[in-house]
């Protein structure tokens, strides 16, 4: 599970100067304003702000979904914007898993399909593709619906499905954006439960974007930013 | 028995000469039949053609034919011109040899006339009346018959058979009859390559024309569409000079005949 | 590979009736293009089969007939084409391509049917009568054939009779004779006016004669007087039996029309000249061999000196080609149509397609699949989508073909007289078959490239924050 480049360091990413400006119907958004800090491994680690902090845009930068309009970025100890479009499609389906607040499960595909799917992009071998995808399937204890479609599945059902994608091919870093945000306190505490859980045996590192106090209070690492700047960086002891 | 055995030869060479004679004959016949019709100098006549369909007078012509026999291939070059009906008068047509030309004062223009449009009405009548026949057919002599001419009349003649000699004869063969007694012809049927019979002509109305008694009135009856029936009158012969410009086709335009 | 179908495939039947209208409109068009190039096949083959059954694939002729000889065919005469033909017959080259070699000769000239006071030019042409059975059985195509209804009406044994267009029959006045219906009444018998009296003499003077003269009577059969000029320029005519008249599919051949053996026009055209041929008509087993034997044909006459030139049907009968290319104009035309069809309907289709996904999308992206990848995914959408249509629609067709072709429909081919079976060309038929199914499939997935091209440009963050 190293990194293409610089091997296994202790940080997962590094932030230098960043700043992200988009257009938003003609008006000039400064999204990320300037920040830089750095990220370590392995850590269940919380991004927190009010809406139209940031959030969103940084797990995006993190996710190298998108590119910074200045500074300069590190994840897993690659800088993103010198790779081509490939490269970082190829990079993100190597490295790094997406839990997004609305699921974004394929409907078209089975869960078991869908947790399957990372792996298929990675063109890993048939008997391995099953024997991780059973593992992860019956991780998040959702055996029995592995030939359910999303649709004839619950929130909490599809939102497992989808930790199941984002792990099942043992990512560097694993992004959630509200991951908790639609479903109820009791799910979203099962899914904070199992979530923490993976990381635990996967040795993932989580970045998470939320407003969700439950699993705030599970955060390993904090960042608070508003305004596009980091404001207060707090780090939980072990 | 001595005189037998001797004329026996006299007697063959009778024979031969007698039947080469009978061939040889029978070409001047036709020959003389031929003069019967044709003067031998060149001449102008007046010709009336009547058409009959059904019995029923049709078109009436009236042409002045300038006829002159070619000195090299003897036959007949004729330039016609038509006097009657009115609205035809001053168009010409040149008759040379086997090929015939239109001219109309009007357009200047001169048409050949193909053998294709001589195959029916009055312009297929010209190949009986202008042809030497000895010239271009081959005759022989088929025997004595007595046939009965236009009037009713019989008439001891000679029966003789034509053949097409050259390339130029209209007819494949036509059965000639000419009367003994005179040279005269009597009744002629024109026959087609393919055998069948086209033409019936009959000669009569005998007069003195220029030194010969010949024949002024030719009657000739479609052999394939029997209705058609013409009849032809010449008056006003007449021996005159005709120069040779005149049965040029170039020459057509300029003709100032009277 | 299978996880690109599996994904395009369930998406298609995800949609099921917006995929149902696509793939309808994509069989109809295949339907369409495949039934009426069937069509035009029937069609232009059949055509093809009446022409070389009448006037064979080649016409050997004088040089020059072609183009000047029609007015004056006596002067391009084949001499000792006899010769000429054992040439061709015994040409080791040329022997296993010909089926039929037969001399004719085209003449024209007047038709008259004098009894009634009736002639009219024609035209007409002199033939072999056992040749022209034996070229009338020509299909390389296999058509379907009625068997004639009455037994041929030229023989080699018969050489005065023959055959002539109704529209001739009719101005002849032997429209009762030869029995051809909507015969006009006959009026009654005008009072004879009075004739003059020296004429009706001589008439009854004739007679014997004419009446001597007259050809046999063969067996009951009208007879009318052919008048040409020949070859020589000297009149001659010909008698004619006619067996019966037969129309012609246009109307100015079909008013002046004969047919009469060949001897009969050798007499007519040539009489004391020699006998010769104005064509010599070769029929090949197969069509596609005339440009070989054309190339053979040019070789021989030249080696041996011979001053003939060879022209093929179409260039005998220039409306062939016309007919072809009309035909090949109004397919492409229908096929541009279809085709414009389809590619709005896929373009359409999968746009709707892209835009209710893009959420998808930027999640597949986010996933890791690279640009090329969504592209492809939407591509292989329409490529099925095109598969699917086209198949359904050349089944369909096949179907509707099958149904026609048992429906006992008729229809009268242009150029001709009579109503033929209707078929359309199913056998054969695989180049059309195969170049609409592609044709198809390839406009569909051309067609799904443009919307799935947008899909690939989109960016990841705009998609993902599409609901």
């Amino acid at each position: 599970m190293s990194t293409q480049e610089g091997g296994p360091g202790p940080l997962v990413a590094r932030l230098r100067e960043v700043v992200k400006t988009y257009d938003d119907e003609g008006l000039r958004v400064t999204a990320v304003n300037g920040m830089t800090f750095d990220i370590p491994r392995q850590r269940f680690a919380m991004i927190v702000g009010p809406s139209g902090s940031g959030k969103t845009t940084l797990l995006n930068l993190l996710g190298c979904i998108d590119t910074p309009s200045s500074g300069r970025i590190e994840v897993c100890g690659q800088d993103v914007a010198a790779l081509s479009d490939n490269e970082v499609s190829d990079f993100r389906s190597r490295y790094i898993g997406f839990i997004f607040q609305n699921f974004n499960l394929i409907p078209v595909l089975s869960a078991y399909e869908n947790v399957e799917y990372p792996l298929l992009l990675l063109g890993t071998g048939a008997a391995e593709r099953r024997e991780r995808t059973e593992s992860m399937l019956e991780s998040v204890g959702l055996t029995a619906q592995r030939e359910h479609r999303p649709s004839q599945l619950s929130g909490g059902q599809k939102q497992r499905v989808a930790i199941a994608r984002a792990l099942v091919k043992g990512p560097e870093l694993v992004l959630a954006d509200e991951p908790t945000a639609n479903l109820d306190s009791h799910t979203g505490a099962a899914i904070i439960e199992l979530m923490r859980r993976v990381q635990h045996e996967l040795a993932a590192t989580f970045i998470f974007s939320t407003h969700d106090p439950q699993l705030i209070s599970h955060a390993e690492e904090t960042y608070t930013i508003r305004d596009g700047k980091l404001i207060e960086h707090r780090s939980e002891a072990a | 028995m001595r005189f037998a055995m001797r004329s026996i030869p006299v007697f063959l060479l009778l024979m031969t000469s007698f039947s080469a004679m009978a061939q040889s004959s029978a070409q001047d016949i036709v020959a003389a039949s031929d003069k019967v019709r044709n003067p031998g100098q060149p001449f102008r006549v007046t010709s009336t053609l009547q058409e009959y369909v059904g019995g029923q007078p049709r078109d009436r012509v009236v042409l002045t034919v300038y006829a002159r026999e070619d000195a090299a291939t003897r036959q007949f070059k004729n330039l016609v011109r038509y006097v009657d009906p009115p609205r035809d008068r001053g168009k010409m047509v040149l008759l040379d040899g086997t090929r015939m030309w239109f001219y109309d004062p009007a357009s200047k223009v001169s048409i050949r006339i193909s053998a294709q449009q001589r195959l029916m009405g009055q312009a297929s009548n010209g190949d009986v009346m202008t042809v030497n026949l000895a010239r271009d057919y081959r005759a022989t002599l088929a025997g004595e018959e007595t046939v009965t001419d236009a009037d009713r009349q019989a008439r001891e003649c000679w029966h003789l058979v034509l053949a097409a000699a050259t390339e130029d004869a209209v007819y494949s063969k036509i059965d000639y009859w000419v009367e003994r007694s005179s040279n005269r012809p009597v009744k002629g049927k024109y026959y087609s390559d393919s055998g069948r019979l086209l033409k019936i002509a009959y000669f009569r109305a005998f007069r003195e024309e220029l030194g010969t008694a010949r024949p002024t009135e030719t009657i000739i009856i479609d052999a394939v569409d029997p209705n058609q029936v013409t009849t032809l009158n010449s008056s006003d012969y007449r021996f005159e000079t005709i120069p040779e410009a005149w049965f040029q086709r170039e020459f057509l335009p300029r003709l100032k005949v009277e | 590979m299978s996880l690109l179908l599996k994904i395009a495939s369930r998406n298609i039947l995800r949609n099921g009736r917006r995929s149902l209208m696509t793939t309808l409109a994509i069989a109809v068009g295949a339907s369409a293009m495949l039934l009426f190039g069937e069509y035009l096949a029937f069609m232009i083959l059949g055509l093809q089969t009446t022409m070389v059954q009448r006037i064979g694939h080649l016409t050997v002729s004088r040089q020059g007939y072609f183009e000047l000889g029609s007015g004056n065919p006596a002067a391009y005469g084949i001499s000792d084409y006899r010769e000429v033909m054992k040439l061709i017959e015994d040409d080791p080259v040329l022997k296993p391509m010909l089926n039929v070699a037969t001399p004719n000769v085209t003449l024209f000239g007047i038709a008259g049917n004098f009894d009634v006071d009736a002639s009219k030019t024609f035209f007409g042409s002199g033939v072999v009568p056992s040749d022209r059975e034996r070229m009338k059985q020509w299909n390389e195509y296999g058509f379907e054939r009625t068997a004639p209804a009455q037994a041929p009406a030229m023989t080699d044994a018969e050489p005065n009779r023959g055959v002539i267009g109704v529209g001739l029959a009719r101005i002849l006045g032997l429209c009762e004779r030869l029995k051809l219906g909507d015969c006009p009444a006959r009026s009654a018998a005008a009072a004879a006016p009075p004739v003059s009296r020296a004429v009706k003499d001589f008439t009854e003077l004739a007679k014997g004669d004419l009446e001597a003269t007259r050809a046999a009577p063969g067996g009951g059969l009208p007879r009318i007087d052919l008048l040409a000029a020949t070859a020589g320029g000297a009149p001659n005519v010909v008698s004619l039996y006619v067996a019966r008249a037969e129309p012609q599919g246009v109307k100015e051949l079909d008013d002046s029309y004969v047919v009469m053996p060949l001897g009969l026009a050798q007499q007519l055209l040539y009489g004391r000249g020699e006998h010769k041929a104005v064509g010599i008509v070769l029929q090949l087993h197969r069509t596609g061999d005339i440009p070989a034997a054309r190339a053979r044909l040019a070789a021989l006459f030249k080696a041996h000196g011979l001053d003939l030139e060879v022209h093929d049907f179409s260039e005998l009968q220039p409306v062939y080609k016309q007919i072809i290319g009309m035909m090949g104009a109004i397919f492409s035309f229908i096929a541009a149509i279809m085709g414009v069809i389809v590619l709005f309907t896929v373009v359409n289709t999968m746009s709707m397609s892209v835009m209710e996904r893009v959420n998808e999308i930027g999640t597949t992206r986010a996933l890791g699949v690279r640009r090329a990848g969504i592209r492809r995914q939407f591509v292989a959408e329409g490529l099925l989508l095109g598969i699917l249509g086209a198949s359904a629609g050349l089944l369909a067709g096949a179907a509707i073909a099958y149904a026609v072709n048992h429906a006992g429909l008729s229809w009268t081919p242009p150029m001709q007289a009579r109503p033929v079976p209707l078929r359309l060309l199913s056998s054969g038929m695989q180049a059309l078959v195969i170049g609409v199914w592609l044709g198809l499939v390839a406009l569909a997935t051309l067609a799904a490239l443009i919307p799935a091209n947008r899909a690939a440009r989109m960016q990841v963050v705009d998609a993902l924050r599409h609901v």
